[in-house]
Order: structure tokens, then C-alpha cells, then sequence
């Protein structure tokens, strides 16, 4: 235990001195009133068994409470006072029996006077102080240092061993004697009374210990997550954005170069803005989903521009299905440097221009076996109840516009 | 020549920029935060400004409003790797006449100076949809016909905008002059600087803007 002299007032040597003559109730440390802790620190004992002092006078005929209230009203709360200094002399071995001694004096006078609820007493107070010495040396301070035990090697623990040892030895023997008082257990026999007698001590004895292991088992858990999440992110960057660099590096053609930039472009901001990949639940999600493969497999700029999005049906799919077709055949044929898609939803239709300023063509001479046309974008878009129009000049480009819903 | 003014915190951008305009403009000067570029701008009085969206310390938005308190004959191009519909128009709100993405090939982006330089607006065809979006049919109750909704003609116009066509296309294509179409496209740009359509509303408020 460190000295601490933490105030947020500017003590003086004289306000310290005053301060640390008197008692007052803990406010960072209490479980009612801080009444408790403010003793403890005030004597320099372990705050638990300033708890454990008042939970043994409590069974002396209620004394304890008694002995609470009274406390709580005549000390001032330390918010109002500043904070108590922690004695500078922790009590010697000899002063601490002292204690012990006043203590048990006080509970044998308790007892002659009458004050007592039985013969039970004596042994819950062996078990609360018997649990009380175990708690001391599992608080949250030391729950490292008890987890150290499993290593017999390491310094520090003989006497937290010797310490629990001896508070375990209280407590089974304040065990069995409540116990033995106790008919209506005695009647389940010896076999029952030792489960029970070695459930509870094992409880006791290692509870707080293994409480710091599953505190740690949490954390680990937390923090492999934390680092599978940053290895899915470095696998990703890898697998994508680290080819790319690489890939682009290596090329000598500037529009291949733009092309698996415009690509990666693309998957990077899908990915980072749209981490559950969800890319198929509107109009304007498949249309650019589909513009991301023809830039894919064409190495071509595909812009799109999208209007009024709306979720995707069955007449919008086709529709988008179609335009994935006036993509791929404008990319393939024109030799356009760019193609141009724009999307309009409206409430009851959905129009889509794909257009490219390349070579454009006559769609007359356009022969039977590129079906690409014929079939893929007019046939599908009138079997769906829609319409294509291709409107195409040599030398100037084409457009094809694509219309779904009701005329 | 025209004077223009770079300003991006992406060095090596700004550099590639600076290297292929530096044939076709004057480059007065470049910046790579927002305060210096206040304060160049303000000594070297471009006719131009291409400004990032995204900078630290309050990006372009910061550099659009301090300038046209002093400096309102200067004028801005957005340039940014953003698509989002809230900074394109924040910036056109705070200001600027024209938006176009990083990705733009140099010719385009030398051609946007030129018009922006001329007091035209430029409208990339992210914006056009962006402008169409927010202008959509359902027109608010309380609404100005004079700012919050878009004419027959200039919806046509956005639409060939955005439907990837230069402006001398939208021309031919709508059998309109150029000047016609440039006319349509400045009213455009006023409309949504002014309207208190509540898309914009809502876009602004989010970008704390107005």
C-alpha cells in the first residue's frame, strides 16, 4: 500500500496534518457510506477487514449497524473535507494483534451483555474473517499476484500462500461447526456435508482467481478480434490494393494503367464503404456493379450516373441486365475511350442511356450472328414488357436507350 | 492567358496537375493547406482556383467561403476524389462554378478552366445527376418556381450532361446554340446556389454549410 497524497486543494503541511487526524468516509472505495474504507485507511489496515469488523459486530445482536449509522452521522464525507491521508505508519505486527485483541474483547463483552444471536456467532465470524484474509490477498490489486500461484517458483507467494492457507483453515473450521449446529443438514449425512464443505471452500479459495482468469481469457478474446480484424484488412489490401500497385508498375500501356486504377478505385470504395457487401439492393447498385466488370474485362472507363435509385425488381433487373450488354458491346466495339451510362428512375419506369463516342455503326448492316444486339438487349427488353432503342451514327458514337415499365 | 491557382494537399497530385496545365495557364501559385492558400490567393489574384474538396483544417469549403468575402471575382473548380453527393454540393453552394472528379482526362479538365475563366459553369456528369437527384419531380409545397424547380429545357440539358456529352454535343443534339446551353447551365448552377429546395436543405445542414 503507497502513501497518497492526491487532493485537488492546495494542502498545506498544517490542513494535512489536520486532515490526516481525522476520520472521514471514503467516497472512490465504499460500499454504503465509505464509512468502512475511511477506517481502514485511517488505521492502516486492510479496508476488507474494517468491513469484516462491522459484519461480525452486526451478528453481536445488530451492534454493527448500530455502530454504522452512529459512524456515518458524526463523519464528515471526505467530498466535503478533501481526501483523508492514508496513515504513514502502517501498524506493526504487535500493534495489528492489539487490534485483534480490543476487537475480541469487545465481542465477548458484547456476548456477556446479551447482545449476541447465538451460538453461531462465533463461527460465521471465524468464516468471515477466514474469507476476509483470502480476500485481502485476492482483492483487484493483488488478483495478478494470486494468479502467479500457479507458479510455486515465484517470489511474493509463500506468504500469500502461508496467508490463504490460514484464512482457508479459519473458515473450515467455522464451516463445521455452523454446520455441525445445523441438524437439518447433519440428517444428509457425512458424504453431503463434505461435497458441500469442499465445494464451498474451493469457491472461496480459488473463486477470485478463477474470476482474473476469465477477466483474461475476455481480454485475449477481445484483442484476437481486434487483430483477426486488422489481418482481414491487411489480406484484403494485399489481395487487392498491393496487385494493383504492383500490376500498374509493371504495365508500359497508360490506358491499362487507368483502368486497373479506375477497377481498384472502385472495389476499395465498395469495400470501405460498404463492409457488409451488400451490393445488389438497388437500381443503381447493379448497374454499377455491372459497369465494374466491363471496365474489369475491357480495360475501359465506365461513368455512371444515377438518378431517382430505387430498389431493384424483376423489370429493373432485366433492365440492368440488358445495359450490362450495351456496356460490354459499346466497350468491345466502338473503341470509344469512355462510356457513359445514366440511369432514371422514376415512380413508375426506369430509362437507361448507355453511350459511347466511338466509332458507331449502321445498324443494318450489322450481320445475323452478333446477336449480341438482336437478342441480349431488344429481344430481352421487349419479353420483359420494355423497349430498346439504338440510335447510332458512324463515326459518332452510339446510344442505347433502354426503357422498363409502363409506356 | 489565364491565371489559375492550385490548391491540394496531395502533393504528388498537385504536381501532375501543375505539370500538364502548365502549357495551356499561368500557374500563380499553389498550396498545400488551407490557410496558405487563403492567403496566396488573395496576393496573387488568379482568375481561376482548382480547389480539393477534402483538406485538412476545413478543407476547400473554408478556403471558397473566406475568399469570396474579399475576393468575389475569383473563381473556383471543385476537384475531388469524392463522389458524394454532400460535398459536391456544399461546394457549389459555398460558391464554386463547377465540380469534376480527379479522374478527368487533362483536355477535359484545361476545357472546364477555360469555361469556368469565361463565367460559365461546369457541370461533370456526376453533378448533372446530383442536380437532377435533388430536383426531382415532387416539388416542395411551399415552393419558388423561380429557384426551387428546374425548367423542361434545362432538365434536358443536365440529362445529356449526364448522359456523358460535351456541351457542343447537348448543343447539336438538342439543336440549340452553345451559347444556349451555357445559359441553361449558369441558371442551373444559380438555382442551386439559392434554392431552398429541402434535398439541398438537408445536404447542406448535414455539411453545415447554411
Amino acid at each position: 500500500m503507497s502513501t497518497t497524497a492526491e487532493s485537488n486543494r492546495d494542502d498545506t503541511p498544517d490542513r494535512l496534518q489536520i486532515l490526516r487526524g481525522r476520520l472521514t468516509r471514503s467516497n472512490d472505495d465504499r460500499i454504503i457510506a465509505g464509512l468502512a474504507a475511511g477506517i481502514g485507511l485511517r488505521l492502516g489496515i486492510p479496508i476488507v477487514f474494517a468491513r469484516a469488523a462491522f459484519v461480525a459486530l452486526t451478528l453481536a445482536g445488530g451492534f454493527g449497524i448500530i455502530c454504522y449509522l452512529v459512524g456515518w452521522l458524526t463523519t464528515p464525507d471526505e467530498r466535503e473535507y478533501g481526501s483523508m491521508i492514508e496513515t504513514d505508519h502502517p501498524p506493526s505486527t504487535a500493534q495489528k494483534f492489539g487490534l485483534a485483541l480490543i476487537f475480541y474483547a469487545l465481542l465477548v463483552a458484547l456476548q456477556a451483555l446479551g447482545l449476541w444471536f447465538g451460538a453461531i456467532v462465533w463461527p460465521a465470524i471465524l468464516v468471515i474473517f477466514g474469507a476476509a484474509l483470502i480476500w485481502d490477498r485476492a482483492g483487484v490489486e493483488s488478483r495478478r499476484r494470486l494468479a502467479r500461484l500457479a507458479r510455486p517458483s515465484d517470489n511474493g507467494t509463500r506468504r500469500s500462500k502461508t496467508q490463504i492457507f490460514f484464512g482457508a483453515a479459519l473458515m473450515v473450521v467455522g464451516i463445521v461447526v455452523v454446520l455441525a449446529s445445523l441438524e437439518t443438514i447433519q440428517s444428509l449425512g457425512p458424504a453431503a456435508i463434505a461435497v458441500l464443505l469442499t465445494a464451498a471452500g474451493f469457491m472461496l479459495l480459488f473463486g477470485p482467481w478463477i474470476w482474473g482468469l476469465v477477466e483474461e481469457l475476455t481480454d485475449e478474446r477481445r484483442a484476437r478480434i481486434r487483430s483477426e480484424e486488422r489481418a482481414d484488412m491487411a489480406a484484403h489490401l494485399h489481395d487487392s490494393v498491393l496487385q494493383t500497385l504492383a500490376m500498374i508498375q509493371r504495365s508500359d500501356d497508360p490506358q491499362r494503367m487507368t483502368t486497373l486504377a479506375r477497377a481498384q478505385e472502385r472495389d476499395l470504395r465498395a469495400w470501405l464503404f460498404d463492409p457488409a457487401g451488400d451490393k445488389t439492393g438497388t437500381v443503381g447498385d447493379g448497374i454499377a456493379a455491372a459497369a465494374g466488370k466491363v471496365e474489369a474485362s475491357f480495360d475501359i472507363p465506365v461513368e455512371v450516373v444515377v438518378v431517382g435509385d430505387r430498389p431493384i425488381d424483376d423489370a429493373a433487373d432485366t433492365l440492368v441486365a440488358a445495359a450490362a450488354e450495351a456496356m460490354a458491346n459499346a466497350a468491345e466495339h466502338s473503341g470509344a475511350r469512355a462510356i457513359s451510362v445514366y440511369v432514371e428512375c422514376t415512380e413508375d419506369a426506369v430509362d437507361a442511356w448507355v453511350t459511347d463516342q466511338g466509332s458507331g455503326f449502321d445498324l443494318d448492316t450489322v450481320s445475323d450472328d452478333r446477336k449480341g444486339i438482336s437478342e441480349s438487349i431488344l429481344a430481352r427488353m421487349t419479353r420483359a414488357g420494355g423497349e430498346a432503342n439504338i440510335d447510332s451514327t458512324p463515326g459518332e458514337g452510339s446510344e442505347v436507350h433502354l426503357r422498363s415499365g409502363p409506356r | 492567358m489565364t491565371s489559375i491557382y492550385l490548391v491540394d494537399d496531395h502533393e504528388l497530385f498537385l504536381s501532375g496537375v501543375r505539370a500538364e496545365l502548365s502549357e495551356r495557364f499561368d500557374v500563380a501559385g499553389w498550396s498545400t493547406d488551407v490557410d496558405a492558400a487563403v492567403d496566396g490567393i488573395r496576393k496573387s489574384r488568379p482568375d481561376v482556383v482548382l480547389i480539393d474538396v477534402h483538406m485538412p483544417g476545413g478543407g476547400g469549403l473554408s478556403v471558397v467561403g473566406n475568399i469570396h468575402e474579399t475576393n468575389p471575382d475569383v473563381r473556383f473548380l471543385a476537384l475531388s476524389v469524392s463522389d458524394a453527393p454532400e460535398d459536391v454540393i456544399a461546394m457549389i453552394r459555398a460558391g464554386a462554378r463547377g465540380y469534376v472528379t480527379k479522374s478527368i482526362d487533362p483536355e477535359a479538365l484545361a476545357d472546364a478552366i477555360e469555361r469556368i475563366a469565361a463565367g460559365d459553369a461546369v457541370f461533370s456528369p456526376k453533378l448533372a445527376g446530383f442536380v437532377l437527384d435533388a430536383f426531382s419531380d415532387t416539388v416542395p409545397i411551399e415552393a419558388d418556381p423561380e429557384l426551387d424547380q428546374l425548367t423542361p429545357r434545362e432538365r434536358e440539358v443536365l440529362r445529356q450532361i449526364a448522359r456523358g456529352y460535351a456541351y457542343k454535343q447537348v448543343a447539336t443534339r438538342l439543336s440549340i446554340s452553345v451559347k444556349t446551353v451555357e445559359t441553361h447551365v449558369s441558371a442551373v448552377l444559380r438555382k442551386l446556389q439559392l434554392s431552398n429546395r429541402h434535398e439541398l436543405a438537408r445536404w447542406a445542414s448535414e455539411r453545415r454549410i447554411v
